[in-house]
């Protein structure tokens, strides 16, 4: 070998090398951010299956040679998630099924019919987006009172419907002014009417985003608190997160028994995420940037 | 264009259900808090009106002062610290093939699913001084020095806070640059390579410029959803200790539902309104001049 090649080799090593190093230190960055958001969530679950007593042990992880399996009955009797999840739930799926279809129709209206309100509502739509939902409790707890929502499945329905109309409208709006109108016209043609062209023909279409808007609405509500909080009052009209908040009075030294409430909790939206993650990231990125 | 397309009767079935809930919920209560910000009320008995005593007491009200910096002490740190460190693993995680990069995508961004309560009470935990994991952590090394009441200390509240906050909204900020940096069209790319740009101009030239749209978008809602930071305080610190970790959303609710000033409560929620819209304008101003002169 001459020289110089042999020069151009060594650099190329030495390149190499450092490029070598730099994804090493990479890779030990990357696993450890992994770590700081995993780690928790490992430790809570091991904690979930202790007892209260083992908590206080100076070891950082460990699994209990007798898990307590026991405390997921525990936290799913008295932490009346049955009631709370049923609660949930008849709140929930109104919400979510609104909450879809409504901001379907007034995207579809405002993004494929001709009126002369339609830039006023528009703004309107866009501009709930800006609006904090911490401004409307008080106000509403107010008014609700008024007209009989307060401390009612009802209210909360109404105010989640609403606060998920802007960006829902925004993800639909963006799809279907993709469409070609060409779609509409020929239905038109046949005399088909809009009751019948809208589910038929539009939505299906649409469906990827029918899909990405429930599910993310979902996961929303799911883990909502202060509306719920604010409103809801009466003890038996409450939902999910109030099995965790029951514990900080009555149960407070049952520390086992708060982590598994914590896991059984956190469980159906982490399953949800896993089973539709691809979905959750594509709609979530495409509205936001959108809007 | 067909007469389909202008039928009022549809139009009106589209879109009134949907905007009489939002005027319902959302624009009715802003009217509602504008009137019974003039009033002085406790919810029960008469109202007395006082004309602008509210707003005046605001301007002088120390607490609400101390609410808003630490809104923007948090502003300050996500879109700063936050971002910066997400763009970065964004940046590498597009370069590190697909597979490994959707492992880690997936992991970074579970804690961004968990519901705020679960989260907080899991961080309350965690901060807990005598049984938490971190207080754990530190003896096992040999740092007793450093161990806190984490939540309870004046020096170290607010940051835990924070930390909280960043470590559940960490995987959002990721989600969307990494969205953002993939979609840049490989033709660019090369064609930046073919002009001699090394990593840094790509990153600079290239890459930023295009993911503008995106990086508005992160902004906003780390704006917005730090002045809505509200559900991890009330449920960790509650504002404390000694209003340290106060925020702008927790301090109006405190008023309105812990002590019964309504009409005090009501004229916080109009000053909040305003804020949120001018800082959302004022960015969407910013970017758009920004914007136009690429």
């Amino acid at each position: 070998m001459s020289n110089d090649t042999n020069l151009i080799y060594k650099d190329n090593l030495k390149e190499r090398r450092k490029k070598n190093i730099s994804k090493t230190i990479l890779m030990i960055v990357l696993v450890f951010i992994a770590l700081l958001q995993l780690f928790p969530l490992v430790w809570a679950f091991s904690y979930s299956i202790k007892t209260s007593g083992d908590l206080f042990g100076p070891e950082l992880l460990s699994f209990p040679k007798n898990p307590q399996w026991v405390n997921y009955k525990t936290a799913f009797v008295d932490g009346k998630i049955l009631k709370y999840l049923s609660n949930t739930l008849s709140i929930i799926i109104p919400s979510v099924i609104f909450g879809t279809i409504l901001p379907f129709s007034l995207a579809y209206a405002t993004t494929r019919m001709e009126w002369k309100l339609k830039p006023l509502v528009w703004t309107v739509v866009i501009a709930g987006l800006t609006v904090p939902i911490h401004t409307t409790l008080l106000p509403n707890f107010i008014w609700f009172n008024k007209i009989g929502l307060l401390d009612s499945h009802l209210g909360l329905i109404i105010c989640y419907i609403a606060f998920s109309m802007s960006f829902n409208s925004i993800i639909f709006s963006g799809l279907l002014s993709g469409i070609p109108k060409s779609m509409e016209e020929s239905a038109f043609l046949e005399g088909a009417p809009y009751r019948v062209i809208l589910p038929s023909i539009i939505a299906p279409m649409a469906v990827t985003g029918f899909s990405t808007v429930a599910i993310q609405t979902f996961l929303n509500h799911w883990n909502e608190f202060i509306m719920a909080n604010t409103y809801l009052s009466t003890e038996s009209k409450r939902t999910l997160p109030f099995s965790l908040i029951l514990f900080d009075g009555q149960y407070s030294s049952n520390y086992a028994v708060q982590f598994a409430c914590m896991v059984l909790v956190a469980l159906p939206p982490l399953i949800l995420y896993f089973a539709f993650s691809s979905k959750i990231m594509t709609g979530v990125t495409a509205g936001a940037v959108k809007g | 264009m067909q007469s389909q397309f202008k039928d009022k009767k549809v139009i009106a079935t589209l879109v009134l259900p949907g905007i009489i809930i939002m005027l319902i919920a959302i624009a009715a209560p802003i009217i509602i808090s504008l009137g019974l910000s003039f009033v002085k009320w406790t919810g029960f008995g008469k109202m007395k009106p006082i004309g602008f005593d509210n707003y005046l007491r605001i301007a002088k009200d120390p607490i609400f002062w101390k609410s808003i910096s630490n809104v923007f002490i948090l502003i300050f740190v996500t879109v700063f610290f936050q971002n910066t460190i997400a763009f970065i693993l964004a940046m590498y995680l597009s370069n590190i093939g697909k597979k490994l990069s959707n492992i880690f995508r997936t992991i970074y961004f579970i804690p961004a699913t968990l519901s705020l309560v679960v989260v907080t009470k899991l961080w309350v935990n965690i901060f807990n001084p005598s049984y938490g994991l971190l207080n754990k952590i530190l003896a096992q090394i040999g740092l007793e020095s450093l161990q806190h009441a984490w939540l309870g200390n004046t020096s170290t509240a607010l940051g835990s806070v924070i930390w909280i906050i960043i470590w559940q909204g960490f995987g959002w900020a990721l989600l969307f640059y990494y969205s953002g940096i993939v979609t840049v069209p490989d033709e660019l790319r090369e064609a930046a390579k073919v002009d001699g740009a090394n990593k840094f101009t790509l990153y600079t030239r290239i890459i930023i410029p295009y993911i503008m749209p995106v990086i508005q978008a992160i902004i906003i809602i780390d704006v917005t959803s730090s002045l809505k930071q509200m559900e991890m305080i009330y449920l960790s610190t509650a504002g404390g200790p000694g209003d340290t970790t106060q925020f702008l959303a927790l301090y109006l609710y405190q008023r309105a539902f812990k002590y019964s000033e309504y009409g005090y409560g009501n004229a916080i929620s109009v000053i909040f309104v305003i804020l949120a819209f001018t800082l959302t304008i004022l960015i969407r101003k910013t970017f758009a001049k920004r914007l136009e002169s690429l």
